[in-house]
């Protein structure tokens, strides 16, 4: 029970962070993006050619943190790949979304969305292979907290929810105290009232993109640090993300952070009433409760 | 292209010499079905085994002195073009016998609507399905059903033998959540249990999930002195990883889907060192490798894909079934014949026009026969199942993938027979 409780908080933190950038993103532009999650894949895969990079041009980095398997040349790995996501979710949009945006409805930003996706993830699978990749081949072993009930935590999970929760926190602080968190809040309530007081849709959009892709690519490395990497494990992301989304209410930043929480939870709580093989279906479960008692979400707000 | 053109020309001009040597020769025939998917290029090779068969049997007498007449059909692999051909088979054709199909989605049907009812028998080389077993044992087949491809069966049993071996007394199962891993996963688990191991859990790990930890923990849960893993190396190094890290035991028995480099490398090698691997294996009998030596020979190239032994076997226990009935048997009749062609207490009689010529003599005399062909000493069980020997394998020290024990035909038979 309390670790089923432990570890759904923990994956709900990698969920929450994919989640964030997502609903900016749907909520201002207006559109599903199914490719979104395929951030987590770059961000993930820039950090393992990033890590190897620097393993060699600076080896005394590249000795383990503590008890963590995270060494110094990943974590500074980690912020490089959030810089490469950021940039090529803004590269993406003005490659693909922000043509059909001029041109065409919501329904071709979708279907353009799913294309990005297949393009992105066999990119991936072209220069790395279908192969699993790791960071490190050592298998970092969980500490024992408590033998009854019995309660397991790997040094790299807790890791991966602190970073998580200082890059929202961050994020908190630059929506609440900044006038560019003002101007983005702005935008995403009304894109006409906002730009009608002077703030520059463009840069917003593009500061959004790069944030979200930001975020993701966080999200991807603190995944593969605790799994591993593959092609696929954007696409395997796919569903939570969005169900976080959507329980949070489609704009909401706070709501895709509980969202993402509730997911993951909800996941790993399931187990203990559910057949393992009908966990898959959780997410939908979810986003149907919360859609019934709230139609637009735990935070969404009736756009009418 | 040409090629391809080139050897259906050929298998065409054989099928037509058949025919055509029918009524030069004699003035009897028997009409075999055969079904298999020639138009996809594994499926040429299978059914260009089964008319060498036939051709062999010609060779050395025929079915009652009659010549047979093998009429193929190409299945495409698709369950209704089979079902067609099939029923145009026995009800145009009259045929008693029908070889095939391949695909267990297309012999299924064939079987259930167009050979069980009709009483015709039916013998696929390749079909591996444990859906055709449970068909079997509801009685749907009327005993006219036959098979020379193990299930997944021999893989499960293998896995039961070695945790037996290895004193195991609990273990869980995970298995890969889809049609394969539901089928190995309920075999193995019945296996364990016959074989007096308790198994603790059974979780199913669905590919493509952000996370397996909650899976894990419940198998943590159970306490299990080993893991049994019926999964692909995706999902399987996740799930390996998971558990090791939250310090489960490093005793595992995998299937042979995890006989793969990926899953070593991302595991690492260090933690696989009670690893056990199993899989099913081509037997090592002398008949296996006559059939291999005399493929070559007849065909100009060794046995390369799947079936063929199979299908050399299938075809060949099937017409000297229909030998032993007579000329005039229903497809009932036929089927009653197997057992003697596949007594383990009858004179071996190999795959080659000298052995044909042997069985038809003996069998003639009310003799039964022992059939030793590609797959070894072909022997069916009451759903029409047959074994296959198998293999133990592990990451050996520098990696590799070793065979560390071959288990005969008949210590899996035993082993089997003493279980249920």
């Amino acid at each position: 029970m309390i670790q089923n409780l432990v570890d759904g908080v923990l994956t709900g933190s990698i969920i929450s962070l994919g989640a964030i950038g997502l609903t900016l993103i749907m909520h201002m532009l207006r559109f599903a993006n199914f490719s979104y999650a395929e951030l987590l894949g770059i961000g993930a895969y820039t950090a393992l050619v990033f890590d190897k990079l620097l393993a060699v041009l600076f080896p005394a980095l590249s000795g383990k943190i503590g008890a963590l398997t995270l060494t110094g040349t990943l974590a500074l790995s980690v912020l490089l790949a959030m810089v490469v996501a950021g940039a090529s979710a803004v590269v993406i949009d003005a490659l693909v979304f922000k043509r059909i945006r001029a041109k065409a409805d919501a329904l071709s930003m979708v279907f353009a969305s799913f294309g990005v996706a297949l393009i992105l993830r066999n990119v991936i699978t072209l220069i790395f292979g279908q192969k699993a990749q790791l960071y490190s081949n050592d298998i970092a072993f969980a500490i024992v907290v408590s033998r009854d009930p019995l309660l397991l935590i790997k040094p790299d999970q807790v890791f991966v929810l602190l970073a998580a929760l200082v890059l929202m926190g961050g994020l908190h602080l630059v929506l609440t105290r900044t006038t560019f968190g003002f101007a983005l809040r702005a935008v995403a309530e009304n894109p006409v009232l906002a730009q009608v007081s002077g703030v520059r849709l463009s840069v917003i959009v593009t500061s959004v993109w790069l944030i979200g892709g930001a975020l993701s690519a966080a999200a991807g490395v603190f995944y593969a640090l605790t799994n591993h990497l593959s092609p696929a494990m954007g696409h395997n992301f796919v569903l939570p993300v969005f169900a976080a989304t959507i329980v949070g209410g489609i704009g909401s930043v706070y709501g895709a952070v509980l969202g993402g929480f509730i997911v993951g939870i909800a996941s790993g709580l399931a187990l203990m009433v559910l057949p393992s093989g009908y966990i898959p279906a959780m997410p939908f479960l979810i986003i149907l409760f919360v859609l019934m008692l709230r139609p637009h979400g735990l935070f969404g707000e009736d756009q009418g | 292209m040409k090629k391809n053109m080139t050897r259906f020309a050929t298998l065409a001009a054989l099928a037509i010499m058949a025919q055509a040597g029918t009524a030069a020769a004699q003035d009897c025939s028997v009409k075999v079905g055969v079904v298999l998917p020639t138009s996809v290029d594994w499926g040429k090779p299978i059914a260009e085994t089964a008319l060498w068969v036939a051709e062999m049997m010609n060779e050395a007498g025929g079915v009652n002195g009659c010549k047979i007449d093998p009429i193929l059909r190409d299945s495409q692999t698709d369950p209704k073009v089979g079902v067609d051909a099939a029923k145009a088979l026995v009800d145009l054709d009259k045929v008693q016998l029908l070889i095939g199909a391949v695909s267990s989605g297309v012999t299924i049907p064939i079987l259930t609507s167009v050979t069980a009812p009709a009483g015709v028998m039916q013998i696929s080389c390749c079909s591996s399905s444990t859906r055709l077993t449970d068909i079997a044992a509801e009685g749907t087949t009327k005993g006219l059903w036959f098979r020379t491809f193990a299930t997944s069966n021999v893989q499960a049993a293998v896995a039961a033998m070695l945790a037996k071996d290895a004193g195991m007394k609990k273990i869980t199962v995970l298995y890969k959540n889809d049609d394969w891993g539901q089928d190995i996963g309920k075999l193995a688990t019945a296996a364990f249990e016959a074989a007096g191991i308790e198994v603790a859990g059974q979780i199913a790990i669905t590919d493509g999930q952000p996370s397996y930890r909650a899976e894990v923990t419940e198998a943590l849960g159970n306490q299990p002195e080993a893991l049994y893993l019926a999964l692909y190396p995706k999902e399987g190094i996740s799930v390996v990883r998971e558990w090791i890290s939250l310090g489960g035991t490093t005793k595992m028995i995998g299937t042979n889907s995890l006989k793969s480099d990926e899953f070593r490398d991302a595991v690492g090698l260090q933690y696989l060192a009670d690893f056990i691997g199993t899989d099913t294996s081509a037997p090592r009998t002398e008949s296996a490798t006559a059939f291999i030596d005399s493929y070559t020979a007849h065909f100009g190239s060794a046995p390369a894909g799947p079936g063929l032994p199979n299908s050399f076997d299938a075809t060949a226990v099937a017409l000297l079934a229909y030998h032993a009935a007579g000329k005039d048997a229903t497809g009932a009749e036929i089927a009653a014949k197997v057992p003697m062609v596949t007594d383990p207490a009858g004179e071996k009689v190999g795959g080659d026009v000298e052995g044909f010529k042997k069985a038809i003599a003996l069998l003639s005399e009310g003799k039964s026969v022992s059939f030793q062909g590609g797959t070894g000493a072909v022997a069916f069980d009451a759903n029409g199942d047959v074994s296959a020997p198998a293999v133990e394998w592990v990451f050996g020290a520098d990696g590799a993938i070793s065979e560390t024990r071959y288990i005969p035909l008949e210590e899996i038979g035993a082993f089997l027979a003493s279980v249920n």
